[in-house]
């Protein structure tokens, strides 16, 4: 069957056995091209799509995945889901009015460039980073690109589809000078091909490895950290769910019942907008149909909004803002699309360390007690000079008591991909702790 | 779940577009995933995975494809098209038209559960996670207790050109518990989460009620705990879990993946000592329902017990199928994939360093100040420069030979072959513990297992 059959199949069934059900369905083609030492060696090219399920009777709510789309594994999923649902001792579950949402395309002719092209740009790409002689081994350079269909369907009214997709270069390559060596890596993306160029990001991604050869330990210590886009980027992708409404609902984020009140310096405005003209990833509705839009998370330091679903929202008592999020082989939970911290005056450095990225994210940052703890690369610098690289270090704190100690940012965005786009500036952050020889 | 005729002709297309070797996978995947907070049902899920992928070499260039449409048509065109992007047609296959002749191997059920995902209802299994969570409750400061049951029913083809063809089934189990306390000072966290390539029986080798006292307990402990120290210091690791450490500092750095393009700081180092004298190093896909065990790797290839490093000197490298056509080195069947959505890759199974004989309490005696990493989260590695970080779940201060009071939030950071040099003796409490881990062909599971052992120095991540 087809997306739209199944759907349709599904939402009757629905119909007969007096549930309420939403069908969400997702169709991803994936195309990735890596090159080594002037050929391309690995080449893969994909799709896969399912069909995920929210199934509420009596108020409970239960889930079913099916990547078969025949009507037996349709069939065992809606059944899968009626037992889930079965299972909850809580009810009020709920699925929200729906409407019409039509068809739209974010992405347009964005990835439409020839194969060829493609391939020539994952070449270049490599050959670029290979031109560096301190450049050892490039452990994989290439050409990924992503694009997804969203089908959405609900026995509520809820009915749409829409398109979108990113293009990417991404690299690592291991750099040698001496006896110093540095595994670099990076990426960068963009909704339409034509806009990726391959000498710029080797270029970008060989000065950024390159500047940290040679580097020496780093005295334990408290100092100011300029934490660059990347860096805070990756801190902000650890710590988000401090604003999912779930988590708040869930007694899991340290910023329940603050609303209103001042959680980070004044410098600090934070927002989620998956409508932001720049953004990397666009979407013009949530995963259960209501419309994307700009939602404020921090406004010069004061919170502002939690990010929320139907459920959360009602339950909190506050406004929806539309960032249901799901995979169709998840749940229904709540994500942000594109985390954009607003560009401030800009940066001076005086001294303190510039960390360029961190590492361990996963198991040293944890989101509900808000504490970190991260293996991190940088640079020393004083009286407004870099002096040298430094290493074997980690960063560590609360991510809280970090943003009141936010005493600037940058002027200028930068955006990392990671599921989540973020656009950040340059953020620094006095008094934070190193933990070196 | 595919005919042979469809497979052989599969393979047969690729081999006339000039492919030196070609491999179809199919899985089908039974999933179900249940989370209860504080005594509610969250979430209960369940779900069907189904999908092929095709991988064809080129020499040692690959093209790989995958698609979640199995009918006849679609497999031959997807096939086709991958074959296209590489080679021309032409070339005749030498095992004549008559399609190929496989050589069917299925396991032998070593891992087999004995409670499958059909076992029991699921009202058993909440009754479970409900046991964890009141066992989980040890202190009133206690606030929230979350449970989660994951099982997984997998069941794998793996046909070659080489006339291979493989069936085995896979099911795993895992409880996880996350206690969460609270006081004025902020929330602190304490988890336990067994796994094993077992079905529901997995709660009559770990009691819902232990583990969740021990995820209890462990919160409690880092709710009373200080911020660990930062500096450099000697560091006692905890057996079973620690053995992260050595997964990720040395473990990623033995993967044929990287030391095939020798990108790996160890690359080219056999039969050279590269870990201090006191360190065996094992990777052992055949452990009995270990969570990182299969029959056969994702190659379908019979996994082994692989010694890497024996007292010191590196003895093999972990090897798949793409890796020993790139090196030489014989394959170890350690091609493994997340699922069929990535090519294999060769990876970890169950990793562990082996018992030496130091009892455990030597290990603290003459250190005057230091850190016992007794359980441990994740960590990550730069194969190409052996950077590592690790963080410590649960830790104490080792203070003239004893184990005093808690830290918390400390991260261990280094550089992998110096800290195996490093470590100077092993006791004799080898255990293993269950976990995920990310590489190139995605998330799988894997054991990581150690004694409890001794690092002379490591630098500590922690308040300065």
């Amino acid at each position: 069957m087809t997306f739209e059959e199944a759907k349709t199949y599904l939402l009757e069934r629905a119909q007969a056995l007096r549930v309420q059900l939403e069908v969400f369905g997702s169709h991803q083609r994936e195309l990735s091209l890596k090159a080594h030492e002037g050929r391309l060696e690995e080449v893969k090219q994909a799709q896969r799509g399912g069909i995920g399920l929210r199934l509420v009777e009596n108020g409970r709510v239960g889930y079913a995945y099916t990547e078969d789309l025949t009507p037996p594994s349709l069939d065992w999923a809606l059944e899968e889901a009626r037992q889930n649902a079965a299972l909850q001792s809580e009810t009020g579950g709920f699925l929200p009015k729906g409407h019409a949402l039509g068809h739209q395309d974010t992405l347009g002719e964005g990835l439409s460039a020839p194969l060829e092209a493609k391939q020539r740009a994952a070449l270049e790409f490599e050959a670029n980073l290979r031109k560096d002689p301190r450049v050892g081994q490039v452990m994989f350079a290439g050409y990924t690109e992503r694009e997804v269909a969203v089908h959405l369907g609900s026995t509520e009214g809820a009915s749409g589809t829409y398109r979108a997709g990113l293009a990417g270069l991404m690299g690592s390559m291991v750099m040698r000078e001496g006896t110093s060596l540095k595994q670099g890596w990076g990426a960068d993306w963009a909704g339409e091909f034509h806009v990726l160029d391959p000498g710029r990001t080797a270029h970008t991604l060989l000065e950024r490895t390159g500047r940290l050869l040679g580097a020496r330990p780093l005295k334990t210590g408290r100092y100011t950290a300029y934490l660059e886009p990347r860096a805070f980027a990756h801190l902000l992708l650890a710590f988000w769910s401090l604003w999912s409404g779930k988590a708040v609902l869930e007694g899991k984020s340290r910023l329940a019942g603050k609303l209103g009140t001042r959680i980070a310096s004044p410098a600090v405005t934070l927002v989620d907008d998956p409508t932001f003209p720049q953004g990397l990833v666009r979407r013009p509705f949530d995963a259960e149909g209501t419309p994307a839009r700009r939602t404020v998370l921090v406004e010069a330091g004061v919170l502002r909004n939690y990010l929320t679903n139907s459920e959360a929202a009602l339950r909190l008592g506050v406004a929806n803002t539309g960032h249901a999020a799901r995979d169709y082989r998840g749940t229904l939970g709540v994500a942000p699309t594109n985390l954009v911290v607003e560009p401030g005056a800009g940066v001076t450095f005086e001294t303190g360390v510039i960390v360029s990225e961190v590492m361990g994210v996963h198991a040293g940052a944890n989101p509900i007690s808000g504490e970190f703890s991260l293996q991190a690369l940088g640079l020393w610098v004083e009286d407004g000079e870099i002096r040298h690289p430094v290493e074997n270090f980690a960063i560590s704190g609360n991510f809280l008591e970090l943003l009141e100690r936010v005493v600037a940012v940058g002027a200028e965005l930068e955006w990392t991909f990671m599921g989540v786009a973020v656009g950040t500036p340059v953020v620094a952050v006095a008094d934070l702790s190193f933990a070196g020889a | 779940m595919l005919q042979p005729e469809l497979v052989s002709k599969l393979l047969t297309t690729a081999h006339q577009y000039g492919a030196d070797f070609a491999e179809v996978y199919v899985e089908r995947w039974r999933r179900r995933h249940l989370r209860v907070l504080n005594r509610e049902v969250k979430e209960a899920l369940s779900g069907l995975e189904y999908g092929a992928g095709v991988r064809l070499f080129f020499g040692t260039e690959v093209v790989y494809a995958y698609t979640n449409d199995l009918s006849e048509a679609n497999l031959l065109e997807v096939t086709e098209t991958l074959a296209r992007l590489k080679g021309e047609k032409g070339r005749v296959d030498a095992r004549g038209a008559g399609g190929l002749d496989f050589r069917k191997q299925t396991a032998t059920g070593l891992h087999a559960p004995k409670m499958p995902l059909e076992s029991q209802d699921k009202r058993y299994r909440l009754e479970r996670l409900l046991e964890a969570e009141a066992a989980a409750r040890v202190a009133p400061e206690i606030k929230r207790v979350e449970t989660r049951l994951l099982e997984w029913d997998q069941e794998v083809l793996v046909a070659n050109s080489e006339g291979a063809w493989v069936e085995d089934r896979r099911v795993r189990t895992r409880l996880v518990v996350v206690a969460i306390a609270e006081d004025e000072r902020g929330a602190q966290t304490g988890s336990a989460g067994p796994g094993l390539s077992a079905g529901l029986e997995l709660f009559e080798r770990f009691p819902p009620a232990e583990v969740g006292r021990r995820a209890g307990m462990q919160a409690l402990t880092n709710l009373r705990a200080r911020p660990a120290p930062a500096g450099t210091m000697p560091v006692v690791i905890g057996n079973a879990f620690g053995g992260v450490i050595f997964h990720e500092a040395l473990g990623h750095l033995l993967e044929t993946t990287s030391v095939a393009k020798k990108a790996s700081v160890l690359s080219d180092k056999l039969g050279e000592p590269v870990a201090s004298p006191v360190v065996t190093y094992i990777d052992d896909g055949t452990l009995a329902h270990g969570w990182g065990s299969s029959e056969y790797d994702d190659e379908g290839h019979p996994t082994e017990r692989t010694v890497l490093i024996e007292n010191g000197v590196l003895k093999s490298y972990m090897v798949d199928r793409l890796g020993s056509l790139k090196t030489g080195y014989r394959p170890t069947g350690s091609g493994r994939r997340q699922d069929y959505t990535f090519a294999p890759t060769s990876r970890m199974r169950n990793t562990f360093i082996a018992p030496g004989d130091t009892p455990k309490e030597a290990l603290f005696e003459g250190i005057e100040f230091g850190l016992y990493a007794a359980d441990m989260g994740g960590g990550q590695v730069r194969p190409g420069s052996g950077e590592y970080n690790f963080a410590v779940k649960e830790g104490y201060i080792i203070r003239k030979g004893r184990i005093e009071e808690p830290v918390r939030g400390a991260m261990l950071v280094g550089k992998g072959p110096e800290t195996i040099q490093r470590i100077v003796a092993v006791s004799d409490d080898l255990a293993n513990a269950p976990g995920m881990c990310g590489s190139l062909s995605g998330s799988i599971p894997v054991e990581v297992g150690q004694p409890h052992l001794l690092v002379s120095e490591l630098v500590v991540g922690g308040q300065a």
